[in-house]
């Protein structure tokens, strides 16, 4: 008689082998691709405390006011914020030397004055200065 | 008589479970990992179009709120305890860029009065930190 065979079931593995490459592959991937939030700003260079004083000639300084009302001045004309890049940029034209003042009003708001820092950068500013306004 | 043949010890790591572990440490650490965050006050930062970045490591933030509040490493300070704070930093980090996250409608007459104590403290590399503005978008105000 014939000897009945066992039936050869089709094995229903998953392979898992490869598992730990998948996860280690992940891990590699987000590990490369993670990006931390980063700062943005403005950056900028005070004088520190042994600074001396240059003295500057009157001509080669530009000043820029703003007021309390968002106000802008550029050399004593008002100015919409959108004129100061045009203006400052001819300005530099014809004076390459020229050293731009921001004088802000105490009661003025901070994102006034980042505004025409920025658009001084926009102008390819380089010497840019600081002041408060006077408010005599 | 017939030699049995010396069986030779098997001697393999099972790496089946390898996987497993992975997962497990990736879990674990994803789920227990807190990134310290400075809490600062809120503020609405101006946005600004030349803004470059700054590493992190060498920045020290001040913040100041739109009511002139202002806070240095979580804690609400006055304007005259500023610059011993900026000497005690300087002295660990001597390349420390002070960021200014200010917020759009702080009276300038703060941030003034914080970068003179900054002057004094002799922390002279300043950056203000803006949000990303798309050009040619129009501005809100003024």
């Amino acid at each position: 008689m014939k000897k009945l065979k066992a039936k050869s079931r089709p094995t229903t593995e998953i392979s898992a082998a490869s598992m730990s490459d998948i996860a280690f592959l992940l891990l590699i991937f987000f590990l490369v691709t993670t990006i931390f939030a980063l700062e943005m700003g403005i950056p900028l260079v005070l004088p520190g405390k042994q600074s001396t004083s240059v003295k500057v000639k009157r001509k080669n300084i530009l000043e820029v006011k703003a007021y309390p009302n968002g106000a802008v001045t550029v050399g004593d004309r008002q100015v919409p914020l959108s004129q100061v890049r045009p203006m400052v940029e001819r300005e530099l034209a014809a004076n390459p030397k020229l050293i731009v003042v921001i004088k802000t009003h105490p009661d003025a708001e901070y994102g006034l004055m980042v505004d025409i820092l920025d658009e001084l950068k926009l102008a390819r500013c380089t010497r840019i200065a600081l002041k408060t306004l006077n408010t005599e | 008589m017939k030699f049995e043949r010396n069986q030779s010890v098997e001697s393999s790591v099972p790496t089946a479970s390898m996987a497993d572990i992975a997962f497990l440490l990736l879990i674990f650490f994803m789920t227990t990992t807190i990134f310290k965050m400075e809490d600062g006050l809120p503020v609405t930062l101006p946005r600004a179009e030349t803004a470059q970045k700054q590493k992190r490591e060498k920045i020290m933030h001040i913040w100041i709120d739109a009511a002139g509040d202002i806070s240095i490493n979580d804690k609400l300070v006055r304007i005259p305890q500023i610059q011993d704070i900026l000497v005690a930093a300087l002295s660990e980090r001597p390349d420390l860029i002070v960021a200014f996250n200010a917020d759009d409608r702080a009276p300038y007459g703060i941030v003034s009065d914080v970068m003179d104590q900054l002057k004094e403290a002799n922390a002279i590399r300043v950056s203000f930190t803006s949000d990303p503005k798309k050009p040619g978008v129009p501005r809100r105000r003024y």
